[in-house]
């Protein structure tokens, strides 16, 4: 193998390990992307102003990385150590502990961080949240997110309507479902509608999480929902126990009728041909 | 902890359950083929057998047949559940025979504590089977009254969760915060694949379906009681 052969051979392995390299790099950012769209974006923007937690643009100017990476990967062990700085931030969130980001590791944590810090450096962030202003919702928009909430207007991205698992007071008929919590009184929970907004835009329970990461919310769909769960907050009491007993007298009237049905679909069963035959051969 | 546990029952356990299913049945072909029965009783006592087992199995068929549906086909169900009225009239269907199986199933445990002759023949796994199916049947009742709507949140979670167990990438999220309830229906699920094999519920596998098309056999009852004596019913 001549010189030059062996020159254009090492600068192939080299040209694809580079390639190799950014792939990689390419790969962890996503990944990075994506996780805080899942985990974070439901408390955090990134110079979109303070939702539950703080915005965290320019965070590391506040705070070095080794105590972020620390707090990232397990928040409520730093608070438990009392620490001061993480005590703050449990106050300004009005008592609302971070969770733990199931999964999470101190490299995934590096990601995370070397993300925000790229994010901070732009004008308007990807993860600036959702900006829905303070205008009045209209009727319309009410109504809207009503039919959303119930699923008379489908998800376009394909997720089950809210009514599936939460319910509010005031839905009609049996209600919502029950296995998430009453969201009647949601928007003061979460208070006000930049928060529930980031919350819809990347619903960040365990059990929404993989339901809405395939089906993501829409801007579209969520200005409306905001709408009436403002609306819904400000008229209803949280309180759907009445449906609930309906349902389950509806359920045992059901059985009732199932085995009256059955009792005289087979009255002459056994007792028409069989014993009267017995009784005869006796 | 909790962590670990939720990999041990929702990524770990379906596996290990079915490696006995398929092994525990096989074997058992192999080595006792003439034991694939339900082992009926209801030669020894047929009055109570009927009102308890019919309406049971009624109720189990249509109860396993709505959780099939909702796996094989999740987004018709989600379609069919997008107007609330169809969504009630399916939950309190499906709540109704969720009864109807419970209240079957206390009729059948009842037979075999109060008829003398059912009772000998009830084995240690019989009894242990009716317990397990007793817990499956009363949290999948508890679940219908307590977390509604599962018709829908079983195809937007549990579904997605069955099929990442089927493509060998348990994705245990789905279900990992669910309440407990919901948990220990899905556990004792897997409990009852895992003794399928050890239990009469073997018979599942075995079913005469050509029953269901055959054409009608006509029986002939004409022997001579004064030849034969009086036969009991």
């Amino acid at each position: 193998m001549s010189c030059r052969e062996k020159r254009t051979r090492h600068g192939a392995a080299i040209l694809t390990l580079f390639a190799c390299f950014l792939l990689s790099s390419a790969g962890q950012a996503q990944e990075a992307a994506n996780t805080f769209r899942q985990s974070c974006m439901s408390c955090h923007t990134i110079g979109g102003g303070k939702l539950v937690g703080p915005d965290l643009k320019g965070v590391e100017e506040r705070r070095d990385r080794e105590w972020l990476l620390g707090f990232i990967v397990n928040p409520s062990s730093v608070l438990a150590s009392g620490d001061a700085y993480a005590l703050k931030l449990k106050d300004e969130a009005g008592g609302v502990i971070m969770p733990t980001v199931v999964g999470m590791t101190r490299e995934r944590a590096e990601a995370i961080l070397d993300l925000i810090a790229g994010e901070s450096q732009l004008e308007e962030s990807q993860f600036a949240g959702l900006d829905i202003g303070d205008e009045p919702f209209s009727e319309a928009d009410i109504e809207r997110g009503r039919q959303i909430f119930r699923g008379d207007v489908r998800l376009a991205n394909g997720g089950p309507p809210c009514l599936s698992c939460h319910t509010v007071e005031g839905l009609g008929g049996l209600g919502g479902g029950r296995l998430g919590p009453d969201l009647t009184k949601v928007y003061e929970r979460l208070q006000g509608r930049k928060n529930l907004a980031s919350w819809l835009l990347a619903p960040a329970t365990q059990t929404m999480q993989p339901v809405y990461a395939k089906a993501s919310i829409t801007n579209e769909e969520i200005l409306p929902l905001v709408a009436y769960l403002e609306d819904e907050a400000q008229i209803g009491t949280a309180d759907t126990t009445t449906a609930q007993v309906i349902f389950l007298i509806l359920g045992l009237a059901g059985a009732v009728l199932g085995f009256v049905a059955a009792d005289s679909v087979w009255r002459g069963r056994l007792r028409a041909v069989r014993r009267p035959l017995v009784r005869g051969e006796r | 902890m909790i962590h670990y546990l939720d990999q041990l029952l929702f990524a770990a356990l379906p596996y290990a359950v079915m490696v006995v299913f398929l092994l525990g049945t096989i074997q058992r072909y192999r080595a006792q083929s003439f034991s694939y029965s339900s082992l009926s009783s209801q030669f020894l006592e047929n009055r109570q057998h009927f009102w308890a087992m019919v309406p049971f199995h009624y109720g189990i068929l249509t109860v396993l047949a709505g959780h099939l549906v909702a796996f094989l086909i999740p987004r018709q169900i989600l379609w069919w559940n997008s107007k609330p009225a169809r969504l009630y009239v399916l939950e309190v269907t499906a709540l109704a025979f969720g009864i109807i199986t419970l209240v079957s199933l206390g009729a059948v445990v009842l037979r075999r504590l109060t008829s003398a002759k059912v009772n000998v023949v009830t084995s240690k796994a019989d009894w242990f089977l009716y317990l397990l199916l007793f817990v499956q049947i009363l949290t999948g009742v508890y679940v219908a009254v307590f977390n509604p709507w599962g018709s829908s949140w079983f195809a937007a979670s549990a579904t997605p969760y069955l099929w990442s167990l089927i493509k060998l990438n348990p994705q245990i999220g789905y279900v990992a915060a669910m309440p407990l309830a919901v948990k220990l229906h899905i556990v004792n699920a897997f409990i009852v694949v895992g003794f399928f094999p050890f239990t009469r519920l073997v018979h599942i596998l075995v079913v005469p379906n050509p029953y269901l098309w055959r054409r009608p056999q006509v029986v002939r009852w004409n022997r001579d009681p004064r030849r034969t004596g009086a036969i009991e019913s």
